[in-house]
């Protein structure tokens, strides 16, 4: 930085030595002065004030297409949302079409019965397995079970046992129903002893 | 204009009219002062006595926290199909504040649409003093979000829809006594409970700014996603569980039974097929159903074996080279130890069996004098082998031990009834497991419900990544048992000749046993009826053990047991596509 004014301290002493005219004399007092362009300042104000607005403008846009977006994101996060629970209703209803249930009832109706042992057929025409006629009887009761009724809904039926009146008729077959039951119990106390299991 | 015309006159009055510019600008200093110290204190009072309050208002404004729920995971069968899964639901909540002037309007629609009731709804819709009212809860979330649009449309307010994700059973009852049900938020029973850590998964949070119901791009947004459940395997298979419950069904009902099992494993394996508990439950209706079906007898309930038994203790025998199949029993008619007689379900004279004869003929006194050779020690530490006396540990809630008397402190005369089947009691998995070690050459294999693995509440890890392997008596015990249970299906000599598979050979036991009635706790003349085999009893893919309580009329094991023991066998061996063997029956002699 500092070496081009050295020079010029050196290099101006020396045009003193070989011309020593006063017109270069004067010359070097002379301020100089400072050479101003103008810039036209016009096309900087438009510049700016394009840089300006295009930057707000921009921004505006830039904000807007961003709601638009969010707007956009939200609907079809919905729409995602709302497939996607339809496919899993499909799903649902596709599982209760496949239920074993559903698929047996209607394959029963059509008349196909489950056979009761496999046959296989090899390709050489050979036959291995039992072949056993699928028999209406093997017919599998396909009704389900009949709902059974928590005990608060079908409560036990009350029983109240009345004591005949001791007529000549009612003594004679109560006295055979008791002799009945003792019988009765005899023979399961017998099977409990000798028949304890099989 | 006109006043700046004569502009110097007027200023001057002024300049005289005010004050001195210091005075000025003293007054101006205080007022501004005043000004600024008021903006102080509001400042102080904002920031510094309860900063938080304005904070929490300014984000009340437009920031909406939500929960995400998490899906809950489905519980699958042994192919992947779900037999309980998880889908989109809604509640249909009312503000009664904004419902109460359309409440009829309102009521009459929701009613028709969501299947709910009409009075309750109008009510609900009509309640003063709150703000927040359920009308309906688990409604499928295509339908619900339907309804709210239809609602919109005609102009209604104040109908509301919240997650609420639903559980639904395809199957119906289809494997319902094991996968247990959901109550309105938390599970109650079965899988559905016990593996309820890794089915339920973790809700998930979001936070964000909104405005009009559009999310606010730039606005604050935090997301903590939702982990959704774990599915759960189970070694179920569902065709071949639908069809083991329709055949116990079946056969309950033409019994008249009380209660009954069946359960099918791979004998390979001890992976259970199929486990059907009778009467059962639907799954989707379950408060609907008795409470005493929700459970699963076969794991809960412990009950006397009867003959099936017998198997184990003739393996044990042969393994410790005390008998033969041909080993010669004179059978007596009726059979006195200390003060008790032992008698066979069959009235004879004396019979001379060999043990195969004693099985094929289901013989307690045979079986008891081929038992001698053992002491209560020896015969119990067999069956504990087997696996009697201890919880198997497959997942299951509830799960009894059974009562196996310790060897030490068992009488000779206890021994002679629990070598029958009799003074001993199992769950209907530990017999099925234990039948299954003939079936596997000797080797018990621990039973398993669960694929893979998984940890049960109590921290236990199940499954068939932990079945365990042990062998309890040689292979060639466990042949020629399963040679000896080949005789109990023969027409001629056996005593369930109902429980052939056409063109398979199979090998089984019957059993008959007094049961225990739960109403007294004691034997009220009721049975207990089983059957337990497996087939090609040659080579065994399938262990099948039936087992049905309290039956009516005149039913055995082989005429109760057998015939729903075929049909299972039958199925599973067609529905895996096992051909038969050919193989040889077996001609081991039944007397001599």
């Amino acid at each position: 930085m500092s070496s081009p004014a050295v020079q010029i301290r050196h290099r101006v002493p020396r045009l003193i030595n070989s011309k020593a005219s006063a017109a270069v004399e004067k010359a070097r007092l002379t301020v100089v002065p400072r050479a101003r362009t103008r810039a036209p300042k016009v096309p900087f104000v438009t510049l700016v004030t394009l840089v300006l607005i295009s930057g707000v403008v921009g921004l505006l846009l830039f904000n807007t297409s961003m709601q638009q977006a969010s707007f956009a994101a939200t609907s079809l996060e919905d729409e995602a949302t709302n497939l996607a629970a339809r496919e899993q209703t499909l799903q649902m209803e596709l599982e209760d079409l496949r239920n074993p249930q559903r698929v047996a009832m209607q394959a029963q109706d059509m008349g196909m019965v489950v056979p009761a042992a496999p046959t296989f057929l090899g390709l050489d025409g050979t036959v291995r397995g039992e072949k056993v006629p699928a028999l209406p009887e093997n017919k599998l009761d396909l009704t389900p079970p009949a709902p059974i009724k928590p005990k608060i809904l079908a409560p036990e039926p009350t029983v109240v046992k009345v004591t005949a009146e001791p007529t000549p008729t009612t003594t004679e077959t109560g006295k055979n129903k008791a002799g009945k039951n003792k019988a009765g119990k005899n023979k399961v106390d017998q099977s409990a002893q000798g028949r304890r299991s099989r | 204009m006109p006043h700046e015309t004569n502009g110097p006159a007027p200023r001057s009055r002024t300049d005289a009219r005010r004050a001195s510019p210091r005075l000025r600008l003293r007054i101006g200093l205080v007022l501004i002062a005043m000004v600024l110290s008021f903006f102080g204190a509001r400042l102080v009072q904002l920031q510094g006595i309860d900063p938080k309050s304005y904070a929490a208002m300014a984000a009340a404004e437009s920031v909406e926290n939500v929960i995400l729920p998490a899906e809950r995971g489905d519980i699958l069968d042994r192919n992947g199909l779900p037999l309980a899964d998880s889908i989109h639901g809604k509640m249909v909540v009312a503000d009664p504040y904004m419902t109460t002037d359309d409440a009829p309007a309102l009521a009459t629609l929701l009613s028709q649409r969501l299947d709910i009731d009409y009075f309750t709804t109008l009510t609900r819709l009509r309640k003063e003093g709150t703000r927040y009212q359920y009308l309906a809860r688990r409604v499928p979330s295509t339908l619900a979000n339907d309804v709210l649009a239809e609602l919109r449309e005609a102009g209604y307010k104040g109908i509301t829809l919240e997650d609420d994700p639903i559980r639904d059973y395809p199957g119906d009852d289809v494997a319902a006594n094991l996968l247990g049900f959901m109550g309105t938020d938390e599970p109650l029973g079965g899988f559905e409970r016990t593996f309820n850590a890794q089915l339920a998964g973790t809700d998930g949070k979001a936070r964000y700014q909104s405005g009009g119901g559009n999310r606010i791009p730039l606005g604050e947004s935090t997301v903590v996603p939702a982990r959704n459940g774990t599915p759960l395997t189970t070694t179920i298979d569902q065709d071949l569980q639908w069809f083991t419950q329709r055949v116990l069904n079946q056969t309950l009902k033409q019994y008249r039974a009380k209660s009954g099992s069946i359960i099918v494993m791979d004998s390979r394996t001890g992976e259970i097929m199929a486990l059907a508990d009778g009467p059962t439950f639907n799954a989707n209706k379950a408060l609907d159903a008795d409470e005493d079906d929700l459970g699963s007898r076969a794991i809960n309930d412990a009950y006397e074996p009867g003959s099936v038994e017998k198997v184990l203790t003739a393996a044990a025998l042969i393994d410790a080279g005390k008998v033969t199949p041909r080993t010669r029993i004179r059978v007596p008619s009726s059979l006195a130890r200390q003060d008790r007689v032992i008698g066979d379900w069959f009235d004879h004279g004396n019979i001379r069996l060999t043990l195969a004869g004693v099985i094929a003929k289901s013989s307690n006194i045979g079986t008891v004098l081929a038992a001698d050779a053992f002491s209560p020690v020896d015969l119990v530490g067999y069956l504990q082998k087997f696996g009697l006396g201890q919880r198997t540990d497959i997942g299951m809630r509830g799960e009894t031990p059974g009562i196996l008397t310790p060897g030490d402190v068992m009488t000779s005369q206890q021994k002679d009834r629990v070598a029958f089947g009799q003074s001993v009691s199992v769950n209907v998995v530990q017999m099925a497991a234990a039948v299954n070690t003939i079936a596997n050459g000797g080797v018990r294999v621990s039973p398993s419900l669960i694929k893979g693995s998984a940890t049960t509440e109590d921290g236990t890890v199940v499954g068939t990544d932990v079945a365990t392997r042990t062998r309890v008596v040689s292979e060639k015990a466990a042949r020629q048992t399963a040679k000896m249970m080949e005789r109990v299906v023969d027409e001629n000599v056996g005593v369930a000749p109902r429980a052939q598979v056409p063109g398979y050979l199979v090998a089984g036991k019957t059993g008959t046993a007094q049961r225990v009635a739960p109403e007294c706790g004691c034997y009220d003349g009721s049975t207990s009826v089983s059957f337990g085999g497996f087939a090609p009893a040659d080579d065994p893919r399938f262990t099948v053990y039936v087992v049905v309580h309290a039956p009516q009329g005149e039913a055995g094991g082989g005429s109760v047991g057998g015939p729903a023991f075929s049909r299972v066998m039958g199925y599973a061996l067609g529905r895996y596509r096992v051909p038969p063997t050919g193989g040889k029956p077996s001609r081991l002699p039944v007397e001599w």
